[in-house]
């Protein structure tokens, strides 16, 4: 039999037991004898979370293809576990080989949220590894971390030994073969690391320092040594046909959150909303040509015996060839037996025609986002949305036989005012009242249902409202309830709901997105006092945290309440992300003059990342 | 045209929960190319059907679905293009077409087969000497066995003698294993445990625990208990 980790007693003491015992099918088992370089690739939540996420697919694939790296993966112990794994000394393992990953070469770790960081901890912690970069010796593994936070990785920067800043696709094959060659020639540690940050997009905190001035705001920040680079520049992957893409991925046993194929058709967004990380991070817009998404979307299905596919992207419904990537899914995958499910396209009588092919009309509901309920509002975020589509494609929809809408908007937004919120159940009622003169009484299969949901605002890095002051808890609170009292007193109240976000776990998002070196060890005290999971509301503590902000002379008001300065030194000012300064300095400016910039489609706004010279500003 | 699989279910595919395996098998059949049907409608599915569920951390030897397939298929390369597709501890050993009239896998079982034994060495029962002799005053020498059956409506009285066809012991280095065959199916479903915990409390040893006991399924059966035929006997190789 395989050897397990855990012995029998815990696994049958604990829930969802089959979460470690591994021996997924399509999971990679390889001789750890056999290699060079063995890498722990960790998502930091629980299983059904991580074995959800297309990167690590990605990556685990692209590492393994190495016949001298062994790739497995490690998520983070449920905390039924976790406490049992304290209790008695055991060490965390990988899932393939069930071996302690503190002997391993390298632990990965994907930040794709700011609430995962004290799970960062967690896993160091399990793993019988020092929390602090500095504290790990010669021997230990080497732990790096990437993802979407990488982008701002300075609260963090403290607990991690390299921070991959862009697209793993890039640079991981040079990084390993160093890694490789100095491990042969018998280099330490620093050796390797100084090594590594010459590396394109491979940043070593510990080569870095920053000074602060005296109201808190960062003087300077740059490398201690003249060789170690001053700017780090997000990776990004230029060819996506080429670049490696798995074709078999792992079935779970337990339900993963996604379990289907999931087909990434384009990276980046033409659109630029003016509070979307995503949106200018990954930006040039790069999509994959239709024949390759075919042959994949084919081979995934072959090999995984997943009965449904999903396409997976920013903004679907800007991708060129839709029409015809919908077609051949659903001609020659749902004949098969497999469901395509949707991404939220843009709602017209294209998509609603797909939608009505894959869906069953009567039970599903059209989606959307205009995320603010005004138009001023929806041009100071540049969000493309009018009120004529949005009744327009409501009006088609209701046509169609569908009577469920779902609306996503953000409160808090810079400058919105009680008439923006009020706008937000108007704009609902309206889409109600389109339902019932569309369709007559006897037609009608009960009430139609609008769902409001409203999430807060929190600005973040490389957008163009990173230096907008966000809420406090209570604040966004009021918000919520503006938008409760105005629905309530519309005509069509009974066929509106509203559901809003719990406002303390935003605020912290908002303290990390912009945080600097000085919150780790406010990071480290609250998970030493058992903060874990707090992407997990059922385990957010915010006293916990309060407590250690209070401790570490941590001030929320600094990091996410005040309006920065124009020309303040940010703490990811030393990253190029490509996006720049003046241009986001730009979108600033036109946000507050409520002016609305093209997407890139439409005309380039020179935002940066015409030197890549690839994707969709190659090929305007 | 219904098919019937047996497959073993071992090691650590134990800690595999019953719905997980099904989802595992909904995958498995769709990457082995056999020709499955399919449900109408707008989200189809596989018909497919497993006889009486496996609880998690027990093994099995027989554990059985059966499927409707399209089109016939020879049986040795259908047992070829699912074991291609399965993980270590799932093996597929048999694949009969069924004749018509066969009744469903999950109706059809009347009992199972199991061996059980403890998986502590030094559990409390290993000390008693004249194990041999109490089991046969216990079942052999016995007219009824009464317990009380907890059951989500509530507790009742269970003669438990009629329900067990089989019940021998034997040991293996000192430590107690039993052979049962059990009552089995929707009626009266006789968990080998409920067995084991009214033997115990027969020898008045303390607080017994499920957990204890390491359980295997052998196999499960049609029939009346005087002419009971294993699941996987039903049907043709083709
Ligand atoms: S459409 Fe706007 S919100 Fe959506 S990904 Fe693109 S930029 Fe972001
Ligand atoms: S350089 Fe121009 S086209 Fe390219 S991403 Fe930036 S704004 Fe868009």
């Amino acid at each position: 039999m395989k050897k397990l980790a855990l012995s029998d007693d815990i696994l049958m003491q604990i829930d969802k037991p089959a979460r470690y015992i591994g021996n997924e099918f399509n999971s990679v088992i390889k001789n750890p004898a056999d290699v060079d370089i063995r890498f722990a690739m960790c998502f930091p939540d629980v299983y059904e979370v991580g074995m959800s996420h297309l990167g690590i697919a990605i990556l685990y694939d692209m590492l393994n293809r190495r016949d001298d790296t062994y790739c497995e993966r490690v998520y983070s112990p449920w905390p039924d576990l976790h406490k049992i794994m304290k209790d008695r000394n055991i060490p965390l393992f990988a899932l393939e080989s069930q071996d302690a990953i503190k002997d391993f070469d390298f632990i990965g770790m994907t930040l794709q949220y700011e609430m995962c960081y004290t799970n960062i901890l967690q896993i160091l912690d399990l793993a019988g590894l020092s929390f602090l970069s500095k504290d790990r010796k010669d021997g230990d593994p080497i732990v790096i971390v990437g993802g979407p936070c990488a982008t701002n990785p300075e609260p963090i920067a403290d607990f991690v030994d390299i921070v991959y800043v862009g697209e793993g696709e890039t640079s991981y094959n040079s990084l390993l073969d160093l890694y490789k060659e100095c491990k042969a020639k018998g280099l330490d540690r620093m050796a390797f690391l100084r090594k590594a940050c010459q590396i394109p997009g491979i940043y070593v905190p510990a080569f870095y320092e920053a000074k602060y001035n005296e109201d808190g705001t960062i003087k300077s920040f740059g490398p201690i040594y003249e060789d170690v680079p001053a700017k780090i520049v997000r990776q990004v992957v230029i060819n996506m046909d080429e670049s490696p893409y798995p074709t078999k991925m792992l079935i779970p046993f337990v339900r993963a959150i996604q379990d289907r194929v999931v087909l990434e058709i384009q990276r980046g967004c033409i659109r630029g909303c003016r509070f979307c990380q995503a949106g200018m991070i990954y930006r040039p817009n790069r999509e994959k040509s239709v024949e390759v998404l075919k042959n994949q979307a084919k081979e995934l299905l072959a090999s995984t015996g997943h009965e449904e596919i999903s396409l997976s992207s920013l903004s679907s419904s800007d991708y060129h060839a839709l029409g015809e990537l919908m077609d051949f899914l659903i001609n020659d995958c749902l004949s098969e037996g497999v469901n395509v499910s949707l991404p939220s396209l843009r709602i017209d009588a294209f998509s609603l025609d797909v939608m009505s092919k894959v869906q069953d009309v009567r039970k599903s509901s059209i989606t959307f986002a205009p995320e603010a309920g005004s138009q001023r509002m929806r041009d100071v975020i540049n969000k493309g949305l009018t009120v004529e589509d949005i009744i327009g494609g409501a009006h088609m929809a209701f046509e169609g036989g569908w009577n469920k809408v779902k609306l996503y908007f953000m409160l808090g937004l810079p400058t919105e005012t009680d008439e923006d919120m009020q706008e937000i159940p108007r704009l609902a009622n309206e889409i109600a009242k389109e339902y019932y003169a569309t369709v007559p009484k006897d037609q009608r299969q009960g009430k139609c249902q609008i769902t409001i949901s409203t999430s807060f605002f929190v600005p973040k890095p490389f957008t163009p409202f990173q230096w907008a002051p966000m809420y406090e808890a209570g604040e966004y609170l009021r918000r919520a309830k503006v938008v409760n009292d105005e629905m309530k007193a519309q005509l069509n109240a009974k066929s509106l709901k509203y559901n809003w976000h719990h406002s303390d776990v935003t605020v912290l998002e908002g303290v990390f997105a912009r945080g600097d070196r000085r919150l780790a060890p406010a990071i480290l005290d609250a998970y030493l006092s058992g903060c874990y999971f707090d992407a997990w509301g059922d385990f957010f503590d915010f006293d916990k945290w309060l407590a250690a902000f209070e401790k570490n002379n941590i001030s929320i008001d600094f990091y996410a309440y005040r309006q920065r300065d124009l020309d303040e030194i940010f703490p990811w000012d030393f990253i190029d992300c490509h996006v720049t300064k003046d241009f986001l300095k730009r979108e600033w400016n036109n946000a507050m003059a409520g002016s609305v910039t093209k997407n890139c489609k439409m005309a380039c706004n020179a935002c940066g990342c015409l030197d890549l010279n690839t994707g969709v500003c190659h090929a305007r | 045209m219904r098919v019937r699989i047996r497959f073993e279910k071992l090691g650590v595919m134990r800690y595999v929960g019953h719905l997980d395996l099904m989802r595992f098998f909904q995958k498995a059949v769709k990457r082995s190319g056999l020709p499955i049907k399919y449900s109408e409608g707008f989200n189809p599915h596989q018909i497919m059907s497993f006889a009486s569920p496996l609880g998690v951390g027990l093994t099995s030897e027989g554990e059985y679905m059966d499927i409707d397939i399209k089109e016939d298929v020879n049986s040795k390369e259908a047992i070829k293009a699912l074991n291609d597709n399965m993980v270590e501890g799932l093996d597929i050993k048999t694949f009969k077409y069924l004749p018509d009239n066969a009744e469903k896998a999950m109706t059809a079982v009347t009992a199972a087969s199991y061996i059980v034994t403890y998986k502590n060495p030094k559990d409390d029962i290993c000390y008693i000497d004249n194990l041999l002799d109490l089991k046969q005053k216990f079942f052999d020498e016995a007219y009824a066995i009464n317990i009380i059956k907890k059951t989500k409506k509530g507790e009742r009285e269970l003669d438990l003698k009629p329900l067990i066809y089989r019940f021998d012991l034997s040991f293996k280095d000192n430590v107690p294993v039993y052979d049962f065959l059990l009552s089995s199916g929707s009626s009266d479903n006789i968990k080998p445990e409920l067995v084991v915990k009214a033997f115990h409390e027969y020898l008045g040893l303390p607080e017994f625990d499920d957990l204890s006991l390491d359980i295997k399924r052998i196999d499960m059966f049609t029939g009346e208990s005087d002419a009971f035929i294993s699941l996987g006997d039903i049907g043709d190789d083709h």
